[in-house]
């Protein structure tokens, strides 16, 4: 089967972009139908959460030793990037096997399912947000002028989440075990990356590689550091980011342009 | 000018895809490979016609002759594999009239969304939902999760919204209505209207009783080739003395 040439796979996406009334609509009612029938509603996103937080707060905050003044809020950021990107190869990855029924009855471009679970993942994690908030108010976390920083953050993180949407959703519905075997490797990069642990604890010990190397350090860090230090990340942190993106951007167009010609078929 | 260009169309299916079908297998085949000669199915095999303005189109044919095929290469579902696919104008299919429908959702909302889907903007919707809430029937159910509906009550507001429409080209596959005898009537008029509206329509079927009074032109398909193409009388005839003789 032929590929598409580069041209088609741009218009697709600008396409699909166009029609955000209907990705709009449909992944706003992703969010409503998934906490419609339960009694807390979206209160169970900040229940997850509340429980992870008290959990490892208590349990690495003593056994590394930490300040929980400091340790809560770079903790509960840091979950709370981590859920974004995880959610958007686990559930993201299944936007086209979700979205069958309309990928094989209404011939609209199947962009438009990647940015209905961009819609439902990304509003999933503003709405965790204020937890960030309570936290940082229990604990007084300054906010100034640098915490802006935090915004080219998320739009840096939120790109980030498009494409991992577009390469597993692309991925997942050639090979239906992508997202399953990701997520087995996503769970190892969980305790490598700094998230319930401070970089500080392996830079002292000089294994700072096993960090630096780590695209999702980098991309935790411009969101975290801006939020808990009101300060920008760290030159090289913005490099490593960009580097990650065109990475991915690459590699999204690839898939693109080898399969969303034939995702009916693979279905 | 809304028109349908099909030249040396060929559509062909992969059916044992299983022993590829996850990264596991993949490996597993790579490391001991099985031999299997895939089965290939050829759901269209070099198709070729031109559809105009105006005309209305019936596709008849044996089960598994390639007419929901054709219509979703139609619909830009299906890519074609070889040969060229213009299709100009705004293209609505109707296969089915669920798909959309989140049972969670209201009929309001349902309406809403489906309407979208179909290529109504935002704007048309609010015009239009007035006359589609109506043609319903329901009511207050209307402002009721559509998981309380029944079976017909489903059917009529999925029929009401997706019959909302003003296509270019429009694409039927089989619409059977179903429910009460009052509604079986009314949706046939509807129907009649959606197919007036479009500038183009095709539809497959297999009432061949009906066919005349919608469609002056038929295509006959079988094995996903076009085996006769011309005015519905003949075309008709010919598919049935077809079928006596295999008989």
């Amino acid at each position: 089967m032929e590929q598409t040439t580069n041209r088609k796979v741009f218009e697709e996406v600008i396409q699909a972009a166009r029609l955000w009334p209907i990705w709009l609509r449909i992944g706003l009612q992703d969010i409503r139908m998934r906490y419609r029938r339960s009694a807390v509603g979206v209160g169970w996103i900040f229940i997850n959460l509340a429980i992870m937080i008290i959990a490892v707060g208590i349990v690495y905050g003593n056994l590394l030793g930490q300040e929980l003044k400091e340790f809560l809020p770079f903790l509960t950021i840091g979950l709370i990037s981590w859920g974004y990107i995880t959610s958007s190869i686990v559930e993201g990855g299944n936007a086209f096997v979700i979205s069958e029924g309309y990928i094989k009855q209404i011939g609209l471009p199947i962009y438009i399912y990647i940015f209905r679970f961009l819609v439902s993942i990304t509003i999933t994690m503003l709405i965790s947000l204020p937890a960030y908030l309570v936290i940082a108010f229990i604990y007084s976390v300054q906010f100034g002028l640098g915490t802006l920083w935090a915004l080219l953050g998320f739009v840096l993180l939120s790109i980030v989440s498009f494409l991992m949407i577009a390469i597993f959703s692309h991925l997942n519905a050639r090979f239906r075990d992508a997202s399953h075997i990701a997520s087995v490797c996503l769970q190892v990069m969980f305790f490598i990356t700094p998230i319930i642990w401070p970089p500080e604890v392996l830079r002292k010990r000089g294994i700072d590689w096993i960090i630096d190397f780590n695209p999702f350090y980098h991309l935790l860090e411009i969101v975290r550091r801006p939020l808990t230090m009101s300060e920008p990340a760290t030159f090289i942190n913005y490099i490593a980011v960009a580097i990650f993106i065109i990475l991915l951007s690459m590699i999204a167009w690839m898939f693109t342009k080898r399969l969303s010609q034939r995702i009916a078929f693979l279905l | 000018m809304p028109s349908i260009f099909l030249n040396d169309i060929n559509v062909k299916f992969i059916v044992d895809a299983e022993m590829t079908k996850t990264i596991k297998s993949t490996v597993a085949q790579f490391l001991r490979p099985r031999k299997t000669t895939p089965r290939i199915v050829h759901a269209l095999q070099s198709v070729s016609l031109s559809i105009r303005d105006g005309e209305r189109v019936g596709l008849i044919g044996p089960n598994g002759a390639g007419k929901s095929t054709l219509l979703k290469v139609m619909a830009r579902i299906y890519p074609q594999n070889g040969g060229e696919a213009l299709i100009e104008g705004h293209v609505c299919p109707l296969f089915e009239f669920i798909t959309g429908f989140e049972m969670e959702a209201t009929g309001w909302d349902n309406i809403r969304t489906r309407a979208l889907l179909l290529g109504i903007s935002p704007k048309e919707i609010e015009n239009k939902i007035e006359e589609i809430a109506e043609f319903t029937n329901l009511g207050e159910f209307l402002d009721m999760p559509v998981r309380c509906y029944s079976s017909g009550m489903l059917l009529r507001l999925a029929f009401a919204t997706s019959t909302a429409v003003d296509p270019e080209i429009l694409l039927l596959d089989e619409v059977m209505a179903a429910g009460d005898a009052a509604f079986i009537q009314q949706a046939r008029k509807r129907m009649d209207h959606l197919m007036k509206r479009a500038s183009i329509v095709v539809f497959a079927t297999h009432s061949l009783n009906v066919l005349p009074s919608f469609c002056e032109r038929t295509i006959w398909l079988d094995h996903g080739r076009v085996m006769l193409d011309g005015p519905t009388p003949e075309v008709i005839s010919a598919y049935e003395r077809s079928i006596l003789i295999r008989q």
